[in-house]
């Protein structure tokens, strides 16, 4: 299992926990502040299930490179850095920007809104070329042999 | 990869990225009011991520990578599952237009219905494919 699927899946293992552990203090009334839904549900769709989908997918798809490298998987490396990184500053910004005026909690919840964005549109691109039929791939590992 | 998964895939891809962008929009609009009816499209955020993102996904890879039928050594009949890709994609299409327009709220019930039927021609395609060689 290449790092980036192993990165993934333990960050959405922690996702889950995290979700849940929410979960459980949206049933404690003193609590359950209303900006934890929309975290409750973030953390358990985004963080943990589509995490999850995303490194499994760039482990299992064909055409994977298997020299690991940065400039091998950058669109992975960009997804997951930006997914993480995002989500979080979301946990950080969205309770606070209810109960504060602050700029800075804004800066986060807008900056966070955008690395989520440039994950999923990270991870099409490394995705979108692997998913493919039989035909053309076979087209192109014989496009790729006449060149060579 | 079959053509069908193939289709689910990219469409699936193609929904993520339209639900994230809507996402990302009533996220910025938490933290810095654009207008209080971006709110309405918050049930179709919803719909793209779950129906049109998370599970077309799972169900075109499970189409893809469950084992083939044991006897007849394919996926099943064809023309049904370009029928379920198609009735997932047409009632994911009519729930989302429901949620948009007031006027055709009407949609949403027919749109659930072909979703519903999606899912029954996707346990029908692939009850025989979960099993173990192990016990043949």
């Amino acid at each position: 299992m290449p790092l980036i699927t192993r990165i993934f899946l333990k960050s959405g293992i922690v996702f889950f926990i995290a979700s849940l552990v929410t979960g459980v203090a949206l049933q404690i009334d003193s609590i359950a502040l209303p900006p934890l839904l929309p975290l409750f549900w973030h953390m358990l769709m985004l963080g943990w299930i589509t995490q999850i989908i995303m490194g499994v997918s760039m482990w299992m798809f064909p055409g994977r490179v298997r020299e690991e490298s940065f400039k091998n998987q950058r669109w992975a490396w960009i997804a997951y850095f930006s997914l993480n990184i995002g989500l979080w500053l979301r946990v950080l910004g969205e309770p606070a920007v209810n109960s504060s005026d602050a700029l800075v909690w804004k800066v986060l919840l807008i900056t966070s809104a955008l690395l989520q964005l440039i994950a999923v549109i990270s991870y099409a691109l490394e995705i979108w070329p692997r998913v493919r039929g039989k035909k053309e791939r076979v087209t192109k590992k014989n496009i790729q042999r006449s060149e060579d | 990869m079959p053509n069908v998964s193939v289709w689910m895939l990219r469409l699936s891809l193609f929904y993520l990225i339209t639900g994230a962008s809507i996402g990302s929009l009533l996220l910025i609009n938490k933290a810095v009011l654009i207008s209080y009816k971006l709110w309405a499209l918050l049930p179709v955020h919803i719909e793209l991520l779950i129906f049109g993102w998370i599970i077309q996904f799972t169900l075109g890879t499970a189409y893809w990578i469950l084992p083939r039928l044991l006897i007849s050594k394919d996926r099943g009949s064809e023309l049904l599952a370009n029928f379920m890709l198609l009735s997932l994609n047409a009632g994911i299409l009519l729930v989302i237009l429901s949620e948009l327009f007031y006027s055709l709220s009407a949609l949403a019930l027919p749109g659930r219905i072909l979703e519903t039927l999606a899912v029954i021609l996707f346990a029908g395609l692939h009850w025989k494919r979960i099993a173990s060689y192990a016990n043949h």
